[in-house]
């Protein structure tokens, strides 16, 4: 099983290793995506600041999970 | 009896006679015929618009030959990280706005420095200043004025880490602790400040002499910002006057004088004063740590989860590579199974930060180092015995980051533990505090997106025997060239008298991308080892063909002896197969090439070394004075090239780790930095040195040469944790924000007294 990136084709392990992928890298073509389906970028990156559990990450990798998943 | 010749032999510094008698040439002291002198104008206001700059006052003044802002320029905003463009932010001269005080708006070239500074007078700069933010933590919420445009919540890179399952783990820990850190700035404090001597001449060919670590990048930085091609760009590093991290990047000094120059083709020299020093150059960077770590009854740690937010500053520079280091180095020197690490870099109106020696891991080391003590308070085990159970070892992988091959960790911990029961019983109010930690030699991430090989060195052996050893590293006092004419040597099989070293001059010397990581002896040494074995191999062809051996026997150089190696006396001299072999070449020299780029290292070095320090303090109980009294280093590096050297960067290490946790700081008033002088910024000076100890460990670095590996940034990583665990021993208090000064030791101790009311 593996994840394949949305905007730049970065193939990762688990949902939550590409979600921490996207908002790491956070430049226009990948926050565009994370905006395309109705996260607010910014709204990720307090989540995560605000609290231990990487929940900005558990957010994005629900979306992830269901459509990046590549059966290999 | 040591297998090597020159490895391992108490050596002076190649280029101490030199230094010691002042006739070393800084760029500080050089001069060109029809040199002019340059000087540069910075922003008052932390966040401003620049509505207009009007030159023309100074350019009338007499003496002035040229003005630049930042409308002479290509328009470029560079960064050295340079394989993520959105990182390169930084116009050096402004030309729209300006982010922190110091910032660049306009540079003059005029006969002599009064001229020039009195030019900047004259020029008239219409700002409208604009809200501002300084502290990171604001710095990150809505309400906070935007500094780069597009960057939300001015959050200019985030970093992470994660392995194991950490949330899982928790439930496994029968003691959890959480605590929250702050780790301050600190100043280089560079002996030579920054400087540059920039002269174009009338080809449009540019040659930089300039003090940094990196000829090479900065050859590559200037040729993109003033856009022209790298190969029209030389680069010489004479001698450096301290570097600490502060100057691998394009700086102000180098861009302006190259900026004039390129302007007047004119010889123009910057040097930046002590006050632009402090305020206008980059510095260590601030951070905010918030940190939950969990273990078993037994000590046996399970989980790390650790979340920062760190003071950028106006610009990234090489904010990133710290933010990323801290995070990987808060794990070390222990095995997590399970680790989580979230960082976070916003920008803020103030002097950027960015590398200083150790490059986020004195940082990481503070807080891990005192929380580690905390955790072995708690659960009533010995610090040392808790550093024992979950310190790394020999061949630890740390998951999907770094193979860890050589780690004399616990040979440390072994020493470190005589040391303090030799002290003995302490006097009152002494305490002893140890830390342990880990560091890089060299970094793997190719940010930089060079095309060259991470290190190479050229060998020429001459028709005398005697060698001259091309290399694109950077002697910036830390005692490179002395260490790769030794390794250089060594391979040879020559003395070090025989060995001539050019390094740091884009011009003549292969790429390598410079001192920091502590890359040099590492990576550069295995390019240098490389050369002089390619060098040595031509050499025993010829002596094998002359000498008619049986091929069966393998032939080696040792002590200008070219030799059968099981049957040493059988051999021919060195320096007459030189002779052979160069008129065998049809008379061109002996040339030796050597590379070095990490493969199938992990992600971020291909070899780490280890240590334990044991600070003991004094504290008076009435004031919270305290003072270093010894501060004892278990340390292993690999094989010690040269111990003299190893020695030297420990007490400077201990000079400057202990300088950051017990007196270094730089408070600021809205941006403004409160004390930009030698008199007003609190080192450790000579006097206030404690005394200090050595202790040497054994090991072998399989990937280094000669199994050689780093001594340099690591030592000062674990200085204030030590310091901060030793105040804790002698006082009752732990104090959780850099620097531990006297005064917070005190107001702690008051609040401690009155809890006890």
């Amino acid at each position: 099983m593996s994840y394949h990136c949305p905007a730049c084709n970065k193939v990762s392990h688990s949902s939550l290793d590409l979600a921490r992928h996207m908002i790491g890298r956070g430049d226009k073509v990948h926050r565009d995506w994370i905006y395309s389906k109705g996260f607010k970028y910014s709204e990720l990156l307090r989540l995560q600041i605000q609290s231990f559990g990487g929940e900005g990450f558990k957010a994005l990798s629900d979306v992830l999970e269901a459509e990046t998943k590549v059966e290999d | 009896m040591s297998k090597y010749s020159v490895i391992g032999t108490r050596v002076h510094r190649v280029d101490g006679v030199e230094k010691v008698t002042g006739t070393a040439k800084y760029t500080f002291d050089m001069v060109l015929p029809n040199m002019l002198y340059g000087k540069i104008l910075r922003s008052p206001h932390p966040h401003a618009k620049i509505l207009s700059i009007d030159t023309s006052k100074a350019e009338k003044l007499i003496g002035v030959k040229a003005v630049v802002t930042g409308k002479d320029t290509i328009g470029k905003k560079q960064g050295i990280w340079r394989r993520f463009p959105e990182l390169c932010d930084e116009e050096i001269l402004c030309r729209e706005k300006v982010r922190y005080i110091g910032d660049a708006v306009a540079a003059v070239a005029a006969i002599d420095e009064d001229t020039a500074e009195e030019a900047l007078d004259l020029i008239e700069v219409d700002y409208e200043p604009l809200p501002a933010v300084f502290n990171p933590m604001e710095a990150i919420t809505e309400e906070a004025p935007q500094i780069h445009e597009g960057v939300e919540l001015n959050i200019n890179i985030n970093r992470h880490l994660e392995w194991g399952n950490v949330d899982d783990a928790w439930k496994d820990c029968d003691h959890i602790i959480e605590e929250q850190y702050v780790c301050s700035s600190q100043a280089h404090v560079c002996m030579e400040t920054h400087d540059a001597l920039a002269s174009f001449d009338h080809n449009g060919k540019l040659t930089i002499w300039t003090s940094t670590q990196a000829a090479y990048y900065i050859q590559v930085l200037a040729a993109d910002m003033l856009g022209i091609r790298e190969g029209d760009v030389r680069c010489i590093n004479p001698y450096t006057g301290g570097g600490f991290g502060s100057k691998f990047e394009l700086d102000s000094a180098q861009f302006c004088a190259a900026l004039l120059s390129q302007k007047i083709r004119r010889p123009v020299k910057i040097v930046l004063n002590r006050e632009e020093e402090f305020t206008a150059t980059k510095r260590r960077t601030p951070m905010y740590y918030f940190v939950k770590l969990g273990a078993k009854k037994d000590g046996t740690m399970l989980a790390k989860e650790v979340r920062v937010i760190t003071e950028g500053g106006a610009y990234t520079a090489m904010g990133a590579t710290a933010l990323y280091l801290t995070g990987f180095f808060s794990s070390f020197p222990y095995k997590y199974p399970n680790y989580r690490y979230d960082g976070y870099r916003a920008y803020t109106n103030t002097a950027p930060t960015s590398a200083m020696r150790g490059f986020g891991a004195p940082q990481s080391t503070f807080v891990g180092e005192s929380m580690i003590d905390n955790l072995a308070e708690d659960l009533g085990i010995d610090p040392i015995e808790i550093r024992r159970k979950n310190g790394m070892t020999p061949n630890y992988v740390v998951p999907g980051q770094a193979w860890i091959q050589s780690c004399g960790l616990h040979e440390c911990l072994d020493a470190i533990e005589k040391h303090v029961k030799e002290r003995g019983k302490l006097p009152p109010n002494r305490g002893i505090g140890v830390s342990a930690y880990g560091f890089m030699s060299g970094g793997i991430f190719n940010w930089f997106d060079t095309p060259y090989a991470f290190s190479s060195a050229i060998v020429r052996i001459n028709i005398d025997g005697k060698v001259d050893l091309f290399t694109g590293a950077n002697e910036i006092g830390q005692g490179s060239n002395t260490t790769l004419s030794m390794i250089c040597a060594e391979a040879l099989g020559v003395k070090l008298d025989d060995i001539r070293i050019h390094s740091a001059d884009t011009g003549i010397c292969p790429p390598d991308l410079g001192a920091w990581g502590s890359r040099e002896t590492l990576m550069n040494g295995n390019a240098v080892k490389r050369a002089a074995e390619d060098a040595k191999n031509q050499l025993i062809e010829f002596a094998a063909a002359k000498m008619g051996i049986n091929i069966v026997y393998d032939m080696d150089i040792k002590d200008g002896w070219i030799h059968l190696v099981d049957r040493p006396e059988r051999g021919v001299s060195y320096y007459d197969i030189v002779k052979d072999a160069i008129r065998g070449k049809d008379g061109e020299a002996i040339i030796g090439r050597g590379h070095y780029t990490p493969h199938r290292k992990g992600m971020i070095s291909p070899a780490y070394s280890f240590g334990v320090q044991a600070a003991e303090v004094e504290v008076d109980p009435e004031t919270g004075r305290y003072k270093l009294v010894n501060v004892t280093t278990a340390h292993e590096s690999g094989t010690v090239i040269n111990p003299v050297g190893i020695e030297g960067q420990l007490e400077g290490a201990i000079m400057m780790a202990g300088g950051y946790g017990f007196c270094e700081d730089q408070p600021m008033d809205e941006g403004k930095i409160l004390n930009p002088s030698i008199a007003d910024y609190k080192l450790i000076r000579a006097l206030d040195m404690p005394e200090t100890e050595i202790l040497e460990i054994d090991t072998y670095e399989p990937e280094g040469p000669f199994g050689a590996k780093e001594a340099g940034e690591g030592l000062t990583n674990p200085t204030a944790g030590a310091i901060g665990n030793a105040v804790y021993k002698a006082a009752g208090v732990r104090i959780r924000h850099l620097p531990i000064t006297p005064e917070k030791v005190f107001r702690a101790l008051e609040a401690k007294k009155k809890q006890e009311k």
